[in-house]
């Protein structure tokens, strides 16, 4: 049957735009206001052709909307079936009205019949990671105009940097999804006990990181750790931390875990110039004891049942400082309802960023009824704030009372 | 910003006017470097007027540190600001950093 075959080969519209919509969102750009990366483009290729505005537009499932625009000319947002860039999205090419009253598919159009009175159009599509194409970089004129060869290419050209903008974008995205599955999954079932994490980059990625797996003795492992610096550099350096600290704490306690960690990562963290604060412990659940080793990091509090708290004292260098350190071990006793809570400075800067907020944090873990509380209370905090600057990352250990 | 300032009798300052940064990280490795490549035995850091340094600006100082003594030299930091100085004990650093009180102690010191 003729029918039958169409439904095979022609891709179902809806599920196409469906996927459309999916890549649009997947660029994460919509909603987040102008952007300069894509403001200097548009500044720039309105000053090249002179036109009365040049935009970058996203087409959602019904309207069209401005990401960045500039020159004299505004452009407003619109419904999508009046919109010139919804056309260009349906073609892979280059689209080019020199004179919209002289073209059908667009003489009608109330952009063109009426305000703002568009005459030339020039649009060039961009597309999502899944190669959809969502959007266009696009020049616009209230008179008719020529468009030549090399005016075309210079807009392709123009539209490619567009798209390496939106491209960078999602492989950030892709770098956090990465980093996020690098998190453990859940948490750990240890009997009369509850732990908690959290970790909250500055950026899509960040340099903090927090681990923890069973040791083959039944034991957890716990690791939390920040890379010096943030974004990307730092990501990639958390990475290679993670992965040799599991291997360096399959067997070994705390304080030989971490100094056969920064033996190993010594050369590249002086190459890559990074240094690492890391706060390593191992929960003994049926001793009711943490042991810990603690490598500049500082940031440990114990919040006792009733309310009164101290940071375990004792530590030594961050990695990647002195070759041939050695970091002395630290014990943590734990009663009923009492807590270990291990964080990164980034908390510290939810407060009045220094060690002088350290009673009201205590104070805060004290009021949680349980260690997902904690992670709770702080993810809240962090996400209240609306450009943090540093990385927030929190590992909080309970015995259940 | 960041000033290097060679002293005759072989030692260097590098001042920190403002904050240490990832922005300024690179400017103030550079200074360091510098001051270890002219032969300076002592680079004293002067923090008088840093009212600020973050991890970035910290592995900068750390860097440098390590640059001056792979020279046979050394780096020592000059009257550094409560908040650098939190830094310093919670990171355990003032064991290889030890703060002075000022540029002249810190020259005094041999």
């Amino acid at each position: 049957m003729a029918g039958q075959a169409a439904l095979e080969t022609a891709p179902d519209p809806v599920l196409a735009e469906h996927e459309r919509l999916l890549d649009l969102a997947a660029l994460d750009v919509l909603g987040r206001g102008p952007e300069e990366r894509f403001d200097r483009i548009t500044r720039m290729a309105q000053q090249l052709f002179g036109v009365s505005a040049a935009a970058v537009t996203l087409v959602t499932d019904a309207a069209q909307v401005h990401k960045s625009q500039s020159g004299p000319l505004p452009l407003a947002d619109g419904a999508r079936e009046h919109a010139f860039c919804d056309v260009t999205i349906r073609r892979p090419e280059l689209l080019v009205v020199e004179d919209a009253t002289q073209d059908e598919r667009f003489a009608g159009n109330p952009s063109v019949t009426g305000a703002p009175g568009i005459r030339f159009y020039a649009g060039h599509p961009v597309q999502g990671p899944g190669g959809h194409r969502v959007g266009a970089l696009c020049l616009v004129d209230e008179r008719p105009r020529h468009f030549g060869a090399e005016e075309r290419a210079l807009l392709a050209e123009l539209a490619g940097w567009v798209q390496r903008e939106l491209d960078r974008s999602t492989e950030l995205e892709s770098a956090a999804r990465v980093q996020a599955a690098l998190l453990p999954l859940g948490t750990p079932d240890i009997a009369g006990y509850e732990v908690a994490g959290m970790c909250l980059p500055s950026g899509s990625v960040g340099g903090d990181f927090f681990d923890w797996h069973p040791a083959p003795d039944g034991q957890l492992v716990l690791t939390l750790a920040d890379v010096m610096g943030k974004g990307l550099p730092a990501a990639i350096v958390t990475a290679m931390v993670r992965a040799v600290m599991r291997s360096t704490a399959r067997d070994a306690g705390p304080a030989e875990a971490v100094r056969e960690a920064a033996a190993t990562l010594h050369e590249d963290l002086e190459r890559t110039g990074r240094l690492v604060t890391m706060c390593h412990a191992k929960l003994d659940a049926v001793g009711h004891r943490v042991r810990f080793a603690d490598a500049g990091h500082g940031l440990m509090l114990l919040v006792r049942a009733d309310g009164s708290f101290a940071r375990p004292a004792g530590g030594g260098l961050p990695l990647g400082v002195l070759a041939g350190e050695e970091w002395p071990e630290g014990v943590v006793d734990l009663a009923p309802g009492d807590t270990v809570v291990a964080f990164s400075d980034g908390l510290l800067d939810l407060f009045d960023g220094t060690t002088d907020s350290l009673p009201q944090i205590a104070a805060a873990v004290w009021d949680c009824v349980d260690a997902a509380h904690v992670v709770d209370r702080f993810t809240v905090l962090a996400r209240r704030v609306g450009i943090r600057t540093d990385d927030v990352t929190l590992v909080a250990i309970r015995r259940t009372p | 910003m960041i000033e290097l300032d060679t002293h005759p009798t072989g030692a260097a300052v590098v001042r920190v006017d403002g904050r240490l940064t990832m922005v300024d990280a690179p400017a103030f490795r550079s200074a360091v470097a510098e001051a270890v490549g002219e032969a300076a035995t002592t680079v004293v850091v002067d923090l008088s007027a840093c009212a600020f340094m973050d991890s970035s600006g910290l592995g900068a100082v750390i860097a440098g540190l390590k640059a001056a003594r792979q020279a046979g030299g050394d780096l020592r930091i000059a009257a550094p600001s409560t908040q650098v100085l939190t830094v310093l004990q919670l990171t355990n650093l003032e064991r290889v950093l030890r703060p002075f009180g000022s540029v002249a102690e810190a020259l005094r010191a041999g």
